[in-house]
């Protein structure tokens, strides 16, 4: 799994690429909680290139959500991948997470 | 068609064996969402067995058998480690708002979800096994049934 991090003023772009399952999603989780211990609480997820991910990626994913928005802040996804989505779907993750078609809407739904 | 791989429970060894199903699926000719449900099942089954089955001790063997039948793949997990009764299983939480929803506890109702219908046996002497069914027509090209 590669992750790739981006500051567009506010708002800290996470890019992943790969699958997350129960060994790569640490890597996902030391990420998320590096930002949010740096004080980085406006985060965009961008899931283009992922093609997979099991509970493992929920949990990481939920823990993230909550810390960000229990400090103003949110974890917002961007272009999730149908399959992704799926998994999102059954686990009642589309009713609680922000999702949008594209890094760029994401990043443009938090205020300036 | 019945393939059969066997990989320690680690955790690096998760991607290896979601590609064995992956390549059986494409072997058989189980069609693209019926294959990635199985390997969300697989996954999530193997996962269980390397962080409960195995936990606190030397990770041991999982076993992983595909069958792919005229209108069904069957999928066996078996394992030495703890027994787990997925019955046991707690209910998962898919409802509550953020604040109060509960942090992991899906793997299970994945797997529910995504197969027809699954099994569970387990043996002092035999380890314990997992079987999954998930009904899929497969396709005539791939099967070689001609």
């Amino acid at each position: 799994m590669e992750i790739t991090t981006e500051q567009r003023g506010t708002v800290t772009v996470l890019s992943i690429v790969g699958s997350v399952d129960g060994m790569t999603a640490s890597a996902m989780v030391v990420s998320f909680r590096e930002q949010v211990s740096g004080g980085n609480v406006l985060l965009v997820v961008d899931f283009t290139g992922v093609d997979y991910t099991s509970s493992a990626g929920l949990r990481a994913l939920l823990e993230t959500v909550k810390e960000t928005r229990q400090r103003g802040g949110d974890l917002r996804l961007a272009a999730v991948q149908p399959d992704v989505l799926r998994v999102l779907e059954l686990s009642g993750f589309t009713h609680i997470l922000k999702l949008f078609p594209d890094t760029e809407s994401a990043v443009a739904s938090f205020p300036a | 068609m019945r393939l059969e791989i066997e990989r320690e429970a680690r955790a690096g060894n998760l991607q290896g064996i979601r590609d064995f199903i992956e390549t059986a699926c494409r072997q058989a000719g189980v069609e693209r969402s019926a294959a990635f449900d199985l390997k969300l099942a697989v996954d999530e089954a193997c996962c269980n067995i390397l962080e409960h089955g195995y936990a606190g001790r030397e990770p041991g063997p999982i076993r992983v058998g595909f069958d792919a039948g005229d209108d069904r793949v069957v999928v066996t997990i078996s394992d030495r480690g703890r027994a787990f009764d997925p019955k046991n299983a707690a209910a998962p939480d898919t409802e509550s708002d953020w604040q109060h929803r509960r942090v992991g506890g899906l793997g299970w109702h994945l797997i529910r979800h995504s197969v027809d219908s699954f099994s569970y046996e387990s043996d002092l002497d035999a380890g314990n096994r997992l079987t999954l069914v998930k009904m899929t027509p497969l396709a005539k090209a791939s099967t070689g049934s001609e």
